[in-house]
């Protein structure tokens, strides 16, 4: 009985360890994080693999069925076509959505950047949690504000999805005109080719929130501006009939060949969206990289997609893969989606408790790289971004560098200027690689508090100041206006000559030949060469040409379109004065007050005054050839304009890794301040190929004398044309002192030497030991008897 | 935290029984009584007397002048030397080693660590040297030894000081060669990361074992010679 009663027992024990595993490892290969709970209303997973063919019919934001062929049709509703079957209510609370509502924020992220180049702003913004970030709301922007600045990297929902109290709360937003930019799953999901984030963009721009996934994924074809419309203007009332050339309300149109016949719309989709869905908003690649020498990431070389790694369930709370998240989201699982769980089996402790291996990771070898690299450095300090070189690797970024909106309009940008890899320590006390970027934004402070600006609050402080390349491309593109074919107005100032470009501001170029100190001189510029815009001719002269005079009427024409042009246009030419009166060319002799003037310019109270002021010119030229758009003396005129607004707290501007303020002389000082410290996030991609990784060719890779990855000096970067920027040693961010890592890097030049010695060492005195315990075994043995 | 505990009860265990060692060959009251509840009382008392009276001897002054009188200073020059590197780079690694190991959670780092890796090829050529030209000196002539029950019996096994001391040396130079070869081999592209691991644990190890040689050596080679005049 006993007997029995024990193989029973032993049986029972048997079962439950089995299914102990089975349960063990369904959880680690099943989706992340508890079960979501399936109403009936929403689709479950039957186990197919397969992706079920979605032939739907689409309905628009009232719950009601679109067909294509009616008049005016609504734009199709994610929340209404997708939210039958899937749970949109869940979704909205998912990674890319729910910044706004999220509870806890996890590893810090890239930012959003706020970059306004005309102020000199680089604010970095997230709602979420992040050191050195500012919430966007703190930051003066609302839900509107923060789409319309950032809505062309947003996938819909979060901020341009804002609750009716939200809307209810922002008066002058136009919610009420725009619509809301719900969740676009298509964004992610959609297979078809016809995916245009560069349509997401301009709907974006334009203001048409509602429409913007149906013009983006090529539904149907969308046009009109919300942007354009009258802030009363409601989608029901339809087109505009009062405007049909400029405020044109939008609209969409469906190509009924495109829906069967009970108008059901076949979508293309993928259950885990394509790396190029991803890459959209997440592409990241040095400035000025030829394409076809980049290469891929070392997981998507092996046939891996972003989403094998990146899951998530209905909720969309993707899988991050740090290390630590596991225990920050409950979810035991998620540590094998980390480099080291998934390479190495072990979680954040170093426990073998994870599932190794998944899609066939490779185990490393790691040989002969000792145990505190482990310990200390995250792994993509070896594996991943660019190598550590001198002056780092500038990146864009998608969503800073508004990289991938194509079109007729460049919108990339230089700036941003991003740096990787930084290596500094991250959450996990681990040192990691690190993208990093220098804020720059002007603010006040008031109780030890700094409160960033809007830009658009600075520019209406400073008046004229920040106008100068507007100031002169308003004078460039009126006077583009009377050029002759190949022609083009010019200015040319120091070493360089400023052309017009098409956003009405001017662009700089070298102007060979000419000197630093040289005067501005207007021009015209054709085939390459400049000509003066007066040529130098005697107007008392009987022979001269008929046909300069002619064109001088033309400039004089031309300047009087100048907006907001200080006097009326002038031209002196020696002693005379030619000016445009009534349609006519008034040619008088110069008054007295004009003795000594030449060439174009506004009257003013008699005087002729120069088309732009000095100031303009000095502050172009200096910023010429150069990224900044600030100069010092800029920067001290804003702040003596905040001052005088009589808002609270003392003013200020952020650029380079200094805090810029007007000293009681009223002169510009920078000292350091939290405030200015540069802010960074980690990188994990691309990952590098194994022989590509630091350490391959050894220890010296980073410890020598002249690392670069200890020694390399970040130097503050920003919009404004300064001497006065911070510099850290890269040893600094790591926490480390730089004196040391020399020091220890130095030693690795005797490193060769010493394993020479020590393996010496080890063979006398292995050797010796052996034999003097082969004489004790041979003594005891009785073998040997003497010595 | 499990290499704290044994490294904290191996030294312990090799103090007190050091210091028993010499309480039972220089103490005549250690005889004198065959109850071991006695004895340690006994022991202990002694040891505690000992403590304080070490204690209020104790000071830099002291220390020098005893480190002044020790015979190494009247070895030839060359022999000199050898062993006063061996000496203070053993104790540099030794103390390096076991105050990170034992206080520091992070391990040993920094400055102390590329002085114990510089000190550890010190170490290493005046153990090889000594081992090659003093080696001989510890070399045992034991007798064949015949198969018998005898050879379990701790009294019949011949354990006198001199023997412990011989096997001290070469306890010592094993585990100086296991220093050795748990250095040079995480150094060279052979390990894998569980082998480092390994290497590690074996490094730390053999160096416990080498540190408990070098005091049961130490002890009984001070205690055999007269003590030093005073200063």
């Amino acid at each position: 009985m006993s007997g029995v009663g024990r193989t029973s027992f032993g049986a029972a024990w048997a079962l439950a360890a089995v299914l102990l595993f089975a349960a063990g490892a369904a959880a680690q290969t099943t989706a992340p994080g508890p079960a979501e709970p399936q109403t009936r209303k929403n689709a479950a997973w039957d186990g197919n693999r397969t992706l079920p063919v979605h032939l739907l019919p689409l309905r628009d934001e009232n719950d009601e069925p679109i067909i294509p062929t009616e008049t005016d049709p609504l734009p199709y509703s994610a929340r209404f076509t997708c939210g039958p079957c899937h749970n949109y209510e869940a979704i909205k609370g998912g990674w890319h959505f729910g910044a706004m509502t999220a509870k806890a924020s996890g590893r810090p992220g890239e930012p959003w950047l706020e970059f306004d180049p005309k102020t000199g702003t680089i604010l970095p913004l997230s709602y979420r949690k992040w050191p050195g970030l500012y919430d966007p709301k703190a930051a003066g922007l609302t839900a509107w504000d923060f789409t319309l600045l950032f809505g062309r990297d947003l996938p819909g929902g979060g901020p341009a999805e804002p609750s009716e109290e939200e809307v209810l709360a922002e008066p002058k937003a136009r919610w009420n005109v725009s619509g809301k930019a719900e969740v676009d799953c298509l964004a992610c999901h959609n297979r078809s080719g016809r995916q245009d984030h560069s349509e997401w963009a301009k709907q974006i721009l334009r203001e048409n929130l509602r429409w913007a996934a149906t013009a983006a994924s090529g539904l149907g074809e969308v046009g009109g501006m919300a942007s354009r419309l009258k802030e009363t203007w409601d989608v029901y009332e339809g087109p505009n009939l009062d405007d049909r050339e400029w405020a044109v309300a939008p609209s969409v149109e469906y190509k009924p060949a495109d829906f069967d016949s009970k108008h059901r719309y076949f979508f293309d989709l993928d259950y885990q969206p394509s790396d190029d869905r991803c890459l959209v908003c997440h592409s990241v690649t040095p400035k000025d990289a030829e394409r076809w020498r980049t290469d891929m990431d070392v997981h998507a070389a092996a046939g891996l997609k972003c989403t094998d790694c990146h899951r998530n369930d209905i909720r969309h709370l993707m899988i991050r893969g740090y290390e630590g998240e596991a225990r920050e989201i409950g979810d035991p699982s998620a540590a094998s989606f980390t480099c080291r769980g998934c390479h190495l089996g072990e979680d954040a402790s170093g426990a073998k408790t994870v599932v190794p291996g998944r899609l066939g990771a490779p185990y490393p070898k790691h040989t002969g790289l000792p145990l505190v690299h482990f310990k200390r450095l995250a792994c993509t300090v070896c594996h991943s971004g660019p190598k550590p070189r001198e002056g780092f690797t500038r990146v864009r970024t998608s969503r800073a560098n508004r990289l991938g909106v194509y079109g007729v309009a460049t919108w990339s940008t230089d700036l941003p200027a991003i740096i990787e890899p930084v290596y500094a320590r991250n959450g996990g006390r681990k040192i990691a690689p690190q993208r990093l970027v220098w804020p720059a934004f002007w603010g006040r402070r008031a109780d030890q508090t700094i409160v960033p600006l809007r830009p658009a609050e600075v520019v209406a402080a400073a008046g004229d100041v920040l106008e100068p390349e507007s100031h002169i491309g308003q004078v460039l593109i009126a006077l583009s206006q009377v050029m002759a074919e190949g022609e083009t107005p010019v200015l040319t100032a120091g070493r360089f000559i400023f052309v017009p470009n098409v956003d009405g501001g001017i662009d700089a170029a070298d102007n060979p030949g000419s000197k630093a100190g040289a005067p501005a001189v207007w021009g015209i510029s054709k085939n390459g060469a400049i000509a003066p815009l007066v040529p130098d001719f005697d107007p008392a002269a009987e022979d001269k040409d008929p046909a300069i005079e002619a064109r001088l009427q033309e400039f004089l024409q031309a300047l009087g379109t100048v907006p907001a042009k200080p006097g009326e246009p002038v031209i002196v030419v020696r002693k005379t004065l030619y000016r445009f009166v009534n349609g006519y060319l008034d040619i008088s002799e110069a008054p007295a007050g004009l003795v000594g003037a030449s060439g174009p310019g506004w009257l003013v109270r008699d005087r002729s005054t120069p088309l732009v002021a000095d100031f303009d010119v000095r502050t172009v030229t200096a910023k010429a050839g150069t990224e900044q758009t600030l100069t010092e003396e800029q920067v001290s005129l804003v702040l003596g304009a905040l001052a005088k607004t009589g808002a609270n707290g003392r003013p200020l501007y952020v650029s380079g890794g200094r805090l810029f303020e007007l000293d009681k002389a009223g002169k510009l000082a920078s000292r350091n301040d939290p405030a200015a410290e540069p802010v960074t996030w980690p990188l994990a991609h691309d990952v590098r190929p194994a022989q590509q990784s630091l350490g391959w060719n050894g220890c010296t890779d980073c410890h020598s004398g002249a690392s670069d990855l200890f020694f390399d000096t970040i130097k503050g970067a920003g919009p404004l044309l300064t001497k006065s920027v911070a510099k850290r040693s890269a040893a600094s961010f790591m926490g480390l002192g730089g004196l040391f890592q020399r020091v220890f890097g130095l030693s690795f030049i005797v490193r060769p030497a010493l394993k020479i010695v020590l393996g010496i060492c080890g063979v006398i005195a292995g050797a010796l030991l052996l034999l003097a315990g082969l004489v004790a075994l041979g003594r005891v043995a009785g073998f040997m008897e003497k010595r | 935290m499990l290499f704290i505990v044994v490294t904290i009860l191996a030294l312990a265990a090799t103090l007190l029984g050091l210091a028993f060692h010499r309480f039972w060959t220089t103490r005549p009251e250690a005889k004198a009584t065959i109850l071991y509840a006695e004895i340690v009382r006994m022991f202990f008392a002694w040891l505690a007397l000992r403590t304080v009276q070490m204690s209020r001897r104790a000071s830099p002054r002291a220390w020098w002048a005893y480190a002044k009188g020790l015979p190494l200073w009247r070895e030839p020059v060359l022999e000199k030397w050898l062993l006063a590197v061996l000496y203070g780079s053993f104790l540099y690694l030794a103390a390096s080693g076991f105050f990170f190991a034992v206080f520091i959670p992070r391990g040993l780092f920094g400055y102390p660590l590329v002085g114990h890796v510089a000190a550890g090829g010190l170490f290493a050529v005046c153990l090889t040297i000594v081992v090659l030209f003093k080696g001989r000196d510890f070399v045992t002539v034991p007798k064949p030894a015949s198969l018998s029950l005898s050879l379990l019996d701790p009294r019949k096994m011949g354990l006198t000081p001199a023997r412990v001391r011989l096997w001290a040396f070469w306890l010592f130079a094993a585990a100086g060669f296991v220093l050795i070869l748990s250095a040079l081999l995480p150094m060279l592209r052979l390990l894998r990361t569980a082998g480092q691991r390994e290497m590690f644990e074996l490094h730390r190890y053999s160096a416990l074992v080498s540190i408990v040689a070098a005091m049961v050596f130490a002890g009984l080679e001070l205690f055999k010679r007269p003590r030093p005049p005073a200063a």
